[in-house]
């Protein structure tokens, strides 16, 4: 990548390259990196009011009774806290903001392959997050049926489900569109010598979840279809009075909703892939095993949904089938957590915020993990299904693992797109808390789970609330550690010190190129390429 | 009875806890230490440069792939296994059918017995047969690793057994809806011979309109004596000025029986200020003559002061006095025409709830033409013919397990607070009842 040239342009990059005035240069531009930071804008934001929901959820679950608010508001507050923090935030956090943001630059191009395209899912984003937000005001009230919509309760209650399910095929719709859109920009706009064993596994698990979210998401889309025509039309699909089958339902739910756990964790894991090796100073260990292992992760993922459903009345001998399934799934991802250990192996390790991020990511995706295995034993899943160990489990890996990367790619990727530095130590501070704080909250949550209590449960017997203090105190030092960490990163991007091209010692094709980037990246002529994304002897860094 | 000792369910899936949670122990704590090892030994100020540029390490790699594909498959194992004895249950299981509705449960014994908690014998598995009525509700026992959905239009079950007495949580587990976390009882264990006499012992029916709300489930949201529950308290509600709003507007209406029926029927079209609309409408779920017991029942409810002059207020309206068969209601009533004394009588008195006047079948047989035709009756388990007279009335009154209907159940309790006047008075009103 030595080829390359940093033109230099305007000192701002592409901020100071808009085709229209004002807002229109951002709300009708084309190019990738504005439609990232406009999803980024809109994920940060949503992310911060599902923050907010989760406080007053654990607020109000502080001790046994009406703490804070009835039973009505809570369940609509945990359904939208669930389909905020899903559908909004972690489904396209990476990949629509950061994937828009990097990966084009990651493979040479100067946009996506349809940037148009590209526009409109963001469009479709915007239209889903706001009919989402109209339901709580409009019908008959917020949705109160949890995120997973299950029938019969949710073709039944009186609450303003039907605009929640419209809100949910429009997001999908956006989501299927971003991927094809990735597919295609992987497939066809890699730059000369950007062989596929030279693309960023950053990239590489953009691609692996591109195609889960093309393949999955229509069945979301068919599925809030048909509960849409159950509430509207009384379609009788999921009533047995009307020859239909609740369990069908949540078949159809979770044939997209569990391979979207792996759209919501595979970029996850190729920001986590990225980071170590520069932090590091050596290149990512068994590349090919991690490029395999997305890749067998988004074929497997796909053939284990009724897991979540081996309580629900289904046959023994499924429930044989996909508890068998789902621990073959476990391999690859165990895979992945050797290959980046064995990466810091005899590296010269710094530890930056970024890493550190990324060091807890490793952590908290393990144990979220193997709390996992738990879920997938089919004994030991009858105890804990639907009770707060689940909830736990999927904190520690949608948050400790999805999260935690989110904000590893934020400390890591937006000096480059900003052209400017955080604080530092107030940036490893916030994580300190932040760790501390999310182990205390989601701990409780497993052991109490443990325990017997259920999920979505207004109140609880007195047994439980010791645990469920602790949980909530839990909550409040994490809430702390966010406020540092987002108004640090935030305050460094508009105020902090300008950086260089290549602030962190990176080897792929982003660092090459000047921050904030340029429009259309590279200048007058197209990078080549010569090395791999990880050769820091090649690159110059060593 | 099995010859083998009996494994509990609890032990069963404790086995596939231990071995999950010890092999992912050493897993977590031998990734934490390498991690924090490499972190300190290769930190950049005690190594400046990396020691190697190593990218890849194929037996390395076949290594961390076998063991791991070895270690899921051992814990897969166990947890099928465990899986299994929670799914075959044994021979001499005690069968109870769990009734799951939003919010509450319902159990009922062989004997037709029923009950709200779950009774078990200490040491004698319990196999649950479990049904939903409404939507999707999950039968949780955690101190017996138990779980099942309740599925509407399907039947599933769970079995367990109970080693030492006790009271034991049990939980809906599955969402349903504004007050799931409240349907919650408990399974109460109890040693064998404890069991056999409360499961024998008959329910004392003090109260029949009692009895229907807790069987439909109705006192899992409204209480009887004032205390706020997810909706309004049945205390007091004959005859109450209340605040609704229907269809967005917010009226002032006084309970009636059509009001009660309505509200009970299509609960959403006057909802009561101050309480969510989360009611589930119960059409087509509570049968004609509970409904009417039910709305009976609940006119009754009124406030202490209000009583008296209800009583004297409904001389002409609809009776709903209490249906308690020891204590007849007092009639208070000026008339002096028997026909239409024997009728009050009847409704007061909750006959109409099992027995119509119009011919058709409920849990008892009908009123209509009863009079001066032939009845074939249980007698001393013989089965004879007897002439419906005065003093068939009579027995069947004071003593209905005497003499049963053919083909029905000996489900009447008697009423001997009734006098011979009283049953003179219902006998010219079934005189009429041709």
């Amino acid at each position: 990548m030595s080829d390359v040239t940093a033109t230099a342009t305007s000192d701002r990059g592409f901020f100071g390259e808009a085709n229209y005035p004002g807002i229109f240069g951002w709300i009708l531009s084309t190019d990738h990196k504005r439609i990232g930071l406009l999803y980024f804008w809109c994920i940060v934001t949503f992310f911060c009011v599902g923050v907010v929901l989760g406080l007053l959820l654990r607020l109000e679950l502080f001790a046994p009774g009406e703490t804070i608010m009835g039973p009505q508001t809570y369940n609509a507050v945990f359904t939208l806290h669930g389909v905020i923090m899903i559908f909004l935030f972690i489904i396209p956090g990476i990949p629509a903001a950061f994937g828009n943001l990097i990966m084009p630059i990651q493979i040479g191009a100067r946009d996506v392959a349809f940037p148009k395209l590209n526009l409109f899912s963001w469009y479709l984003y915007v239209s889903g997050a706001a009919l989402a937000v109209g339901s709580l005001f409009t019908g008959g009230g917020p949705p109160d049926t949890g995120w997973t919509f299950y029938v019969p309760f949710s073709a039944q209650t009186s609450t303003n489900v039907s605009l929640a399910a419209i809100a949910v095929f429009l997001l999908g719709f956006s989501s299927i569109l971003t991927g094809l859109n990735f597919v295609t920009t992987v497939h066809r706009l890699r730059t000369t010598g950007m062989t596929w064993m030279r693309i960023p596994l950053f990239t590489w698990s953009l691609y692996a979840t591109a195609w889960i979210q093309i393949l999955a998401t229509p069945v979301i889309g068919i599925t809030v279809a048909l509960l849409f025509a159950e509430r509207v039309l009384g379609a009788g699909l999921f009533d047995p009075t009307q020859g239909g089958d609740p369990i069908m339902f949540q078949h159809l739910f979770w044939i997209y909703s569990h391979p979207a756990v792996y759209i919501m964790v595979l970029p996850g894991m190729g920001v986590i892939s990225d980071i170590i090796p520069v932090f590091a100073r050596k290149p990512a260990f068994g590349y090919k095993a991690i490029v395999v292992s997305s890749l067998a992760i988004a074929f497997a993922g796909s053939l284990v949904w009724a897991h979540h459903m081996y309580t629900s009345g289904m046959s023994d001998m499924a429930v044989m089938v996909f508890s068998f399934l789902t621990f073959t799934v476990a391999i690859p991802s165990a895979i992945k957590v050797f290959n980046w250990l064995a990466t810091l192996y005899e590296g010269s390790i710094l530890l930056d915020p970024p890493l550190l991020y990324a060091l807890s990511f490793i952590l908290l995706f393990t144990i979220g993990g193997l709390s996992g295995l738990v879920l997938g034993a089919a004994a030991a899943d009858v105890h804990v299904h639907d009770t707060y160990f689940v909830v736990g489990h999927f904190h520690f890996v949608m948050f400790g693992g999805t999260g935690m990367a989110f904000f590893a790619a934020m400390h890591y990727w937006l000096p480059k797109i900003y052209g400017r530095m955080y604080d530092k130590t107030v940036a490893t501070v916030a994580w300190g808390i932040i760790f501390i704080g999310f182990c205390i909250l989601y701990i409780s949550m497993k052991v109490v789970g443990m325990m017997g209590m259920p999920r979505r449960y207004y109140d609880y017997v007195p047994e439980f609330t010791g645990l469920n203090q602790l949980s909530t105190i839990g909550s409040w030092i994490l809430a702390i550690g966010l406020i540092l960490m987002f108004v640090n990163i935030f305050r460094g991007l508009f105020k902090g010190d300008p950086v260089s091209a290549n602030p962190w010692g990176g080897a792929s094709l982003e660092w090459q190129i000047p921050s904030p980037p340029p429009m259309e990246n590279f200048g007058e002529e197209d990078p080549v390429v010569t090395h791999g994304p990880y050769d820091f002897k090649k690159a110059g860094i060593l | 009875m099995n010859s083998q000792p009996l494994i509990t369910t609890t032990e069963a899936v404790d086995k596939a806890f231990y071995v999950i949670f010890g092999i992912s122990g050493i897993a977590l704590l031998g990734i934490t230490v390498a991690m924090i090892y490499f972190v300190w030994r290769y930190n950049r100020k005690r190594q400046p440069l990396p020691i190697s540029q190593k990218d890849h390490n194929i037996w390395l790699e076949i290594t961390w792939t076998v063991i791991p594909s070895l270690l899921v498959l051992v814990m897969f194992w166990y947890g099928w296994e465990g899986y299994l004895s929670l799914r075959r249950v044994p021979d001499n299981a005690i069968p109870v059918q769990g009734s799951a509705r939003m919010w509450s449960w319902l159990f009922t014994y062989e004997n037709g017995k029923t009950s709200d908690k779950l009774y078990v014998p200490v040491g004698r598995p319990v196999k649950v047969k479990l049904i939903a009525e409404d939507v999707l509700h999950s039968f949780y026992v955690p101190a017996f690793r138990v779980k099942r959905d309740c599925v509407p239009g399907m039947e599933t079950y769970a079995w367990f057994v109970a080693d030492r007495t006790g009271s034991y949580d049990l939980f809906c587990a599955e969402y349903c809806g504004v007050a799931h976390s409240k349907m919650v009882t408990t399974v109460e264990a109890i040693p064998a011979p404890e069991f056999e006499a409360w499961l024998q012992a008959k329910p004392i029916i003090a109260d029949v309109g009692k009895e229907l709300l807790q069987k439909h489930g109705c006192l899992g949201c409204h209480s009887l004596d004032g205390s706020r529950m997810v909706g309004p308290s049945f205390q007091a509600i004959g005859g109450r000025q209340v605040v609704v709003t229907s269809n967005g507007e917010k009226r002032t209406l006084t309970t009636d029986r059509d009001y009660l029926h309505k509200a009970i029927i299509e609960p959403g079209a006057d909802i009561v200020d101050g309480y969510p609309p989360s009611m589930p409408s119960y059409e087509g779920r509570i049968p004609e003559e509970d409904m009417t017991g039910i709305v009976d029942y609940l006119m009754g409810l009124k406030a202490e002061g209000q009583k008296v002059e209800a009583k004297q207020a409904e001389e002409t309206k609809e009776p709903a006095e209490s249906v308690d068969p020891a204590k007849p209601a007092e009639t208070a009533t000026a008339s002096t025409d028997p026909v239409s004394r024997g009728k009050e009588l009847a409704e007061k008195n909750g006959c109409l709830g099992c027995h119509s006047t119009d011919g058709s079948r409920r849990v008892g047989p009908t009123l209509k033409g009863l009079m001066g035709s032939e009845r074939t009756v249980v007698r001393d388990g013989q089965t004879v013919k007897v002439p419906a007279d005065a003093n068939y009335l009579i027995k069947a009154i004071r003593e209905p397990s005497a003499e049963v209907v053919e083909g029905y159940p000996a489900a009447m309790p008697p009423y001997p607070g009734l006098s011979d006047e009283d049953i003179k008075a219902l006998q010219a009103w079934l005189d009429t009842l041709k």
